[in-house]
């Protein structure tokens, strides 16, 4: 049995889809979601073994979400796209599958067939929108706020959850995990619980015994491990 | 002193004076005349002033009457004299009076020496009051009967002294003076005074008949219209100097651009090639300054630059202005040596000029304007936006499963749009075409997004009916959609509203998404509406933008009252 979730912004896409896999008895289709954030979590949750996804989305973009996950949990990807030319080009050459909307059952068929012998698991990174997190989904009690990268000063992990603090000093939970946070983004790991954003340091002050902490622009001490300082110094150019 | 004797002869001077002047007021309506009205003039008028201020001032003598047994003569030489120095200058004068005082001396009489000098001496101060007035620049005053009568009763006041001075004896000089002295002051003052009134009128009567060529002026703008509105080129500009060539009858007349002759027809032909550079100092000169350049050969003098036997004389240039004031060519009328520059081809040709420039601007703009209307063209047939038709085909074969009457519903939509979309957007559209075809649009983005998505339409039906450019709302409602709330995670809503107040008619489209990048424009659709609009109403109309970061984008259309009519 392979495991399904389906990513569309248009109900009616989602509902074609659906009944384009029906006929599909090995195909079990989890859930359906509307938008990246909501799809981000059911993977996370579900581990559908293929997740449909749609490019073409509000805020986050099919391509964006992947950005936005673990490698060690990234499922196996059909792209879904009416149009777009520019995407397709880049799927045809890294070999990724992808559909176009409508679906024709030949060509779902085709995709199926893949899905139930292959085991090899392309690496997205290699287009450039996977590879960069261009903002970061933070969730607030009413809506879901998106900071941009030079909007971050830090980001803590804490036992409650990845919290993004912001150059107003204000804390955001985001759902994202902080080495997702280090591999796609600039910012930079220096202890085992906080990434910072370099622009926003304003020195490396020495405390005792070999350790030292960031200070920031707006006064938010940051402390830095023994283990990566060596690293940390050597990338700011300091001997 | 015989008081009866004076008062008879001053009115039978006054009756010789009233034929004298019956003489000039005939011959002003004649061509001899126009010469005279002009106070800086070439030789040859300089020639025709002298012939005819002589003939005026012998008749002046002849028309005297002898007294004192002919030893003197109650006349009025004095006002051909005055008349020819003051508007020939010095050399005219001088001729006048020496002629005149010839002719005088030859009739004899004790008075016969001083009456010759005294004819001299008048030319002369004529001559020298012409030379004065036009040093200061005071060319008008040439032609005031006031200052003719004044000179005139000036040098009769001279005469009787220099009568007194070298007739002998000198007690039948002092009769004498004391005859005519009073008749003759008052016959040429008055004389001279509406001789120059004759000439003054004559002068504004030509004026009065450069009006009536005003007519001729419209003839030519009728000729010539449009002619270069097709493009300013060698082609068209023969065309048009041709017609002004003809319509104008001046010497000749050259079109250039800024660098080369146009077009040149007329005397000079020969040499003034069209192709050829421009050499001629005053139209470089005109094209450098923006400046109309007249050199009447005279004050200013012309010489034609290519070649020094060219019969041309004087030479007016006016520059042909076009976008942004700037110098675009020139347009030249010339006269050869043997002609007077006349004040109504001058202005005829300024005239020309400004209508030529509005013609060339006018075909500029035209071009451009079609060049744009093509690339809105192209680019609006690009903007059947592939991604939409596509999903719209996805949600329709998903809807046939379940709702086959909307599915037929959203097939009629989808061919409503994409049939208005291929209209052409240089037509005018009513407000409800426009309106049809953004709700066959909205439509089909209702069922793509039914559950997050919802439209309103605020239209006053009076509205309905106004006319507008096709494809003015129309993009602006797919902005809200693309870059507005189909970004939305939580519910979008689209609002097309229109009002009207005294500046015109106000069309608004807002979305709630609130995401509009005002650093990167409208999108193209949103600029080619607003060019569009101003491009025909004005920069006070078009389309503005407005957002609230995350609450609402807002697209204001303003097109004026008029349009609507």
């Amino acid at each position: 049995m392979i495991t399904a979730l389906i990513v569309d912004d248009e109900v009616h896409a989602r509902l074609a889809l659906r009944r384009a896999l029906e006929p599909a008895r090995d195909i079990h289709i989890l859930a359906e979601c509307g938008n990246a954030l909501e799809a981000l979590v059911r993977i996370r949750a579900d581990k559908p073994d293929v997740v449909f996804l749609d490019i073409q989305m509000p805020q986050v973009t099919g391509l964006e979400m992947l950005s936005m996950l673990d490698p060690k949990d990234m499922p196996s990807i059909v792209f879904l796209t009416a149009y777009d030319e520019y995407a397709v080009s880049a799927f045809e050459k890294n070999a990724f599958d992808y559909l176009l909307k409508p679906v024709t059952p030949d060509r779902l068929e085709l995709t199926l067939e893949r899905l139930r012998h292959s085991q090899f698991h392309p690496d997205f990174s290699v287009l450039p929108e996977v590879n960069h997190l261009r903002q970061i989904p933070c969730f607030s009690s009413q809506s879901i706020v998106f900071l941009k990268l030079d909007q971050v000063e830090y980001i803590e992990s804490r036992a409650s959850g990845v919290y993004v603090v912001d150059t107003l000093g204000r804390e955001h939970l985001t759902s994202l995990r902080l080495n997702v946070l280090q591999l796609r983004t600039p910012l930079m790991r220096c202890h085992r619980q906080y990434l910072v954003n370099v622009d926003q340091v304003a020195k490396l002050q020495y405390i005792d015994s070999g350790l030292a902490e960031f200070v920031t622009h707006s006064g938010r001490i940051l402390p830095i491990s023994r283990r990566l300082l060596p690293e940390i110094k050597e990338q700011l150019g300091i001997a | 002193m015989d008081l009866h004797s004076v008062i008879t002869l001053s009115v039978m001077l006054l009756q010789q004076m009233c034929v004298y002047l019956a003489v000039a007021y005939a011959l002003s309506r004649t061509k001899l005349f126009i010469p005279l009205t002009r106070a800086t003039i070439r030789w040859p008028h300089r020639l025709a002033c002298y012939v005819i201020f002589t003939a005026f001032c012998i008749m002046g003598t002849l028309l005297g009457f002898p007294v004192v047994s002919g030893n003197a003569i109650a006349n009025t030489p004095a006002i051909g004299a005055v008349l020819g120095g003051l508007l020939g200058g010095p050399v005219v004068g001088l001729a006048v009076g020496v002629t005149g005082g010839i002719h005088r001396y030859f009739l004899g009489g004790s008075f016969g020496l001083a009456a010759a000098l005294d004819i001299v001496m008048q030319g002369l101060i004529g001559g020298f009051t012409h030379r004065y007035l036009i040093r200061r620049g005071k060319t008008r005053l040439l032609f005031s009967p006031l200052l003719a009568g004044g000179l005139t009763f000036v040098s009769i006041v001279l005469e009787m002294g220099i009568d007194l001075a070298l007739s002998r004896p000198l007690t039948q000089a002092l009769h004498i003076v004391s005859l005519i002295a009073l008749p003759e002051l008052i016959a040429n003052t008055a004389g001279a005074a509406i001789f120059a009134k004759i000439l003054l009128d004559r002068r504004d009567s030509l004026e009065q008949h450069s009006r009536a060529f005003s007519a001729k002026a419209l003839e030519i703008a009728a000729h010539v219209d449009g002619v270069l509105r097709d493009g300013f080129d060698q082609e068209n500009s023969m065309r048009v100097a041709r017609i002004i060539y003809d319509q104008t009858g001046v010497g000749a007349v050259a079109i250039t651009d800024c660098h080369k002759i146009l077009a040149f027809i007329g005397i000079g032909a020969d040499h003034h090639l069209p192709g050829t550079p421009i050499t001629s100092p005053h139209t470089l000169y005109a094209i450098a300054n923006n400046e109309v350049f007249f050199a009447d050969g005279n004050e200013i003098p012309y010489q034609c630059s290519l070649n020094p036997h060219c019969k041309l004389g004087s030479s007016l240039v006016i520059p042909l202005v076009g976008e942004d004031r700037q110098v675009i060519g020139t347009i030249k009328l010339y006269e050869p040596k043997t002609r007077i520059f006349s004040t109504i081809n001058r202005t005829l040709g300024e005239g020309i000029a400004k209508l030529l420039s509005n013609q060339i601007l006018d075909g500029r703009y035209e071009r451009q304007k079609s060049l744009l209307l093509q690339s809105e063209l192209k680019l609006l047939h690009a903007q059947i936006n592939p991604h939409f038709l596509f999903n719209t085909l996805n949600t329709i074969i998903a809807v046939t499963h379940d709702d086959v009457a909307q599915a037929r519903a959203l097939l009629t939509d989808l061919a409503v749009y994409l049939r208005k979309n291929l209209k052409r957007p240089a037509e005018d559209v009513q407000l409800s075409d426009e309106i049809e075809h953004i709700d066959a649009y909205l439509r089909i983005q209702l069922a793509r997004f039914a559950d997050r998505l919802s439209v309103v339409f605020d239209i006053p039906p009076p509205l309905l009916g106004i006319r507008l450019p096709a494809f003015t709302l129309q993009p602006l409602v797919e902005n809200a959609i693309k870059h507005g709330t189909s970004q939305m995670i939580r519910p979008g809503q689209i609002r097309i509203s229109a009002s009207q107040d005294e500046q015109g008619v106000q069309l608004v489209v807002e979305d709630n998404a609130g995401l509009y990048d005002a650093d990167n424009g409208g999108g193209l659709g949103m600029n080619i509406v607003d060019r569009r609009i101003k491009n025909r109403y004005g920069e006070s109309f078009g389309v503005t933008m407005s957002c609230e970061s995350n609450v609402v984008t807002r697209a204001t259309v303003r097109i004026p009252l008029e349009a609507t009519s």
